[in-house]
């Protein structure tokens, strides 16, 4: 275990390579916070597109015009057997004086033009509503090519033109996410790993005299880890506060905008952290059995 | 079949801290010692004289087990170099002072801390660090320049210094490369009466130089090494007056005995 005066020592270390390199360090950490910036937009892009998804699925619903020819009997046949059918919640009839009703108020003042109409051109229909786990695509589509082969139905519309453009969308940010992620992850070990390379050549004299008065390798190795962590976190924090700022201004004018949650936020910080210990981690392999002569 | 290598089998003194039975040397094909043999009890003062390349330093690389032998055993306070678990070094080394002809002090920090770092690696209680540092740094005569940096002190107050670092862990073993190398005669003397007293409270000290005149004075045991091999392993017979000067200490006829 470590003792309060190596805490100190630690923490002191893991600052001064800050500290004796204030530009190289501030560069290095610029250069990182850029390249999870990146990261991060891309992130929250994904993030607001499944979002959208998710809002778009839910609003997924289908009406099932009906045959103008049909009696009132097979009309009133045909609720149930639509409720039966697996993925279905809610079904509703819409007689075709209620669609026309309805299409009165939405046209408002215009609404005179239908005066001049000598029948109701508009069939009855049902609206049905589906439970949570079929509303995707698949399923719809399912449900409605069961429908459509009944001889009783017209016509089935159901929103998927908007579940489907968001649906490539987001397989395609995904995909984007995960080239971008692998490529910053690299990227950022590389550049922790230099620059804690850099302080273990300028540290080379201390870590001399710390093998020479029989500190464990563990020991030496870990005001370089602190030091790669740090700058980790830094980086991470430098882009989140980045992203942060833009995603407010941006608010602005896309309402509905989501922010990572904190939960978020911290997982990010996490990944940049862990990004750090394995710069410092693959610095040290080679540098410190190199150094291994007192 | 696996043949015994004769050397293995050779008796090995139990009392000895330092022990070298046959050891042969390389830097990678550059030889630098070859059949090493001798012992060092506790409380001993060994002097390791030679020409530049006999093989002093590389002695001493082995004490500390910064290096390995190619042939032969080490045994180092009844550890075996060739079954040292690397990974247990560190621990030995805390048993092992060091110093050299540069100082090797952090030029970045005071005397204290130069010397409490010794103690604050090997994980000493921030109490005991205090205790102990002011110990050594008030034997070396450092105290109340405790807050100066190394490059505010003579070299003969930096190697001071370095020897109280090498001694604050109270080692058992301390090794001395050339310690008066960069040092004038005054601070030379200085230095090794230092290690004198260290000697005295029961550490056994291993000092190399190529200074033919402090061979004279204060050699009580000598190994003479030339071309990486020991050409003579001798002993006083008489005790060194360890308080007489420098000029005083020189051998009279008839002193020497083989060891
Ligand atoms: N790291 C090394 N790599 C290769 N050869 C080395 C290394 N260190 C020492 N040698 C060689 O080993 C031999 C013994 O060197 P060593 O340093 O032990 O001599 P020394 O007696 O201490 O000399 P000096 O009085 O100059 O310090 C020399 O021939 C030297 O060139
Ligand atoms: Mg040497």
């Amino acid at each position: 275990m470590l003792k309060g005066a190596q805490v100190r020592y630690l923490m002191k270390e893991s600052f001064a390579g800050f500290h004796r390199r204030k530009l190289t360090t501030g560069v290095t950490i610029l250069i990182m916070g850029s390249s999870l910036l990146v990261l991060a937009v891309l992130t929250l892009a994904t993030l607001n597109l499944d979002h959208l998804l998710a809002k778009a699925r839910s609003s997924i619903d289908m009406r099932v015009f009906l045959l103008e020819s049909l009696d009132p009997g097979q009309v009133a046949e045909l609720q149930p057997r639509l409720l039966v059918i697996p993925g279905v919640k809610e079904v509703k009839f819409i007689s075709s004086e209620t669609a026309l009703h309805e299409f009165r108020t939405s046209l408002g003042q215009d609404a005179g033009v239908l005066d001049f109409l000598e029948t109701n051109p508009l069939p009855a229909s049902y609206h049905i509503q589906f439970t949570a786990g079929a509303r995707n695509l698949d399923s719809v589509r399912q449900i409605r090519d069961e429908i459509a082969a009944w001889p009783e139905v017209a016509e089935i519309i159901f929103n998927q033109g908007w579940v489907d453009a968001l649906e490539g969308w987001s397989a395609r940010f995904r995909m984007a996410n995960l080239i971008t992620g692998l490529i910053v992850f690299i990227a950022v070990v590389f550049v922790i790993s230099n620059t804690v390379k850099l302080t273990m050549a300028a540290s080379s004299r201390l870590i001399q005299i710390q093998k020479l008065v029989g500190a464990t390798n563990g020991f030496i190795r870990l005001p370089f880890l602190c030091e790669g962590m740090l700058q980790g976190v830094l980086a991470g924090g430098l882009a989140m506060g980045l992203v942060a700022v833009a995603s407010s201004f941006m608010q602005n004018r896309l309402s509905g905008m989501i922010f990572f949650s904190v939960e978020q936020i911290a997982g990010f910080i996490m990944f940049c952290m862990v990004l750090g210990l394995l710069g410092s981690w693959s610095a040290m392999r080679k540098y410190l059995t190199l150094q291994s002569e007192l | 079949m696996k043949r015994i290598d004769p050397r293995e089998q050779e008796p090995q003194d139990p009392r000895a801290v330092i022990g070298f039975y046959h050891v042969d040397l390389a830097y990678k094909d550059q030889t630098a010692l070859q059949n090493i043999s001798f012992t060092a009890s506790n409380g001993e003062f060994l002097c390791l004289t030679g020409p530049s390349g006999a093989g002093k330093s590389s002695i001493l690389r082995l004490i500390a087990m910064d290096a390995f032998p190619t042939k032969g055993q080490v045994i180092i306070r009844g550890m075996l170099a060739s079954k040292m678990n690397r990974r247990k070094v560190p621990l030995l080394r805390r048993e092992i002072g060091y110093v050299f002809q540069d100082f090797r002090l952090l030029d970045d920090r005071s005397v204290y801390d130069n010397v409490a770092f010794a103690q604050l690696v090997v994980g000493v209680k921030s109490a005991d660090i205090k205790m102990n540092v002011m110990r050594v740094l008030t034997q070396v005569g450092l105290w109340n320049k405790r807050h100066r940096l190394p490059r505010q002190l003579s070299g003969g107050e930096q190697q001071r210094a370095a020897i109280a670092r090498a001694m604050v862990n109270s080692p058992k073993i301390l090794l001395a490369d050339e310690p008066t190398g960069n040092l004038d005669p005054v601070n030379a003397q200085e230095t090794i009466d230092l290690l004198f007293r260290i000697n005295d409270s029961g550490t056994c000290v291993v000092f190399s130089t190529h200074d033919q005149q402090i061979v004279k004075a204060f050699g009580e045991r000598v190994i003479v090494m030339n071309d990486g091999r020991i050409a003579s392993d001798i002993k006083r017979k008489t005790m060194v007056d360890r308080t007489a000067n420098l000029t005083d200490r020189m051998y009279q006829p008839g002193e020497l005995i083989n060891a």
